[in-house]
């Protein structure tokens, strides 16, 4: 389509209903918040390009309802899937214990085996957190998955969030590139050797 | 943006809600999820019949299920099937009624601004149809008379 972008990602956006999914990314892509967020219906879809490393890259973020009710429904769209962001509420235990649930579902609809996995521990401005950094870190790191706290409030973390998710996908072989884009990521890979650390790229994910 | 009006269900996904709606419709015992979810798949196929399908399923549920929650979901996708299928007059019915209830949700508001861009992109395709027919007659006539 537009030659100047490198590739487009599929990204999706799970996790229980209420931690904050359409918040996180209507700040990321149109820089608001709105404090009485509406329940998303289904699934929403926002798309925005990014520049990582003077390449540009087009992200196509899907949005899917928290709700129980739309469990039986919104898997379909984990199809093609090369990224997903695992969000809770640092407030709301519960919704951190149920990350395992939507890990599993990840496991057993997403299409790409080597998908990548952000966690995101949201709402880090109230003031009666349940989840400790800590452990957040911990289960992230136990599951293999990035990780990072958030506040789409304050916007802290929200934009750090995306990026080292684009950047591990950009970085993992075989899940985004077509045979021609192969050669397209040696170039990338080129560009970024300076400052591409695995292990924290910019303020303060860890992986 | 628009993906919302052109990102199409999948065939497994169609048949595997079908056959859960028309078991229960075969017992007489079909629910609201059932059919609310082969709805869902209907209105996002490619075939227009499809869609006209999944809107009388919903206008259905609409009338059968009282709950705020259930009503906004129908209305929302009525949108969606309505402006598939190029209605876009009845689309935005729905998307005001339900703007009328909450006039600040955002993903309603983003369904309305493509719907209207569709409109006008549509519509400006109508007018260039129409005056490169006005421009054919023009060369009919002027053939006409140039052999008289």
């Amino acid at each position: 389509m537009d030659d100047s972008v490198l590739t487009t990602l599929k990204i999706l956006i799970i996790g229980e209903s209420g931690v904050g999914k359409s918040s996180l990314l209507m700040r990321f892509v149109d820089n608001e918040f709105n404090a009485d967020q509406a329940i998303t219906i289904g699934v929403d879809f926002k798309c925005k390009k990014i520049s990582l490393n003077g390449n540009t890259i087009k992200l196509a973020i899907w949005d899917t309802a928290g709700q129980e009710r739309f469990r039986t429904l919104t898997p379909s769209y984990y199809r093609d899937a090369q990224g997903a962001i695992l969000v809770y509420d640092v407030t709301k235990k519960e919704s951190f214990t149920k990350l395992e649930t939507w890990l599993n579902e990840l496991e057993t609809y997403s299409t790409k085996s080597n998908i990548v996995k952000m966690v995101v521990g949201n709402k880090i401005d109230m003031e009666n957190r349940e989840v400790s950094r800590d452990d957040g870190m911990k289960f992230a790191r136990r599951h293999a998955t990035l990780f990072i706290e958030s506040s789409a409030k304050t916007t802290d973390g929200v934009q750090c969030a995306f990026e080292e998710l684009v950047q591990k996908i950009i970085q993992t072989p075989g899940l985004w590139e077509t045979q021609e884009e192969t050669s397209k990521r040696a170039a990338f890979r080129a560009s970024s050797d300076d400052d591409a650390q695995q292990s924290s790229y910019c303020c303060g994910g860890y992986f | 943006m628009e993906e919302t009006l052109d990102e199409v269900v999948s065939l497994d996904d169609l048949q595997k809600f079908e056959r859960a709606y028309n078991e229960q419709l075969f017992t007489d015992s079909v629910t609201k999820e059932t059919q609310f979810n082969y709805a869902w798949c209907l209105v996002r196929s490619k075939y227009p019949a499809d869609i006209r399908k999944g809107l009388i399923l919903l206008e259905e549920l609409f009338k059968r299920d009282q709950s705020e929650e259930g009503k906004r979901d129908y209305l929302y996708y009525l949108a969606v099937g309505n402006a598939r299928i190029k209605d876009y007059a009845k689309a935005l019915q729905f998307v005001r009624a339900f703007l009328h209830i909450e006039p600040g949700n955002s993903q309603v508001q983003n369904l309305e601004t493509i719907v209207k861009k569709r409109m006008e992109r549509e519509g400006l395709v109508g007018i260039a149809v129409a005056s490169g027919f006005i421009i054919a007659i023009g060369a009919v006539l002027g053939l006409i008379l140039a052999k008289r």
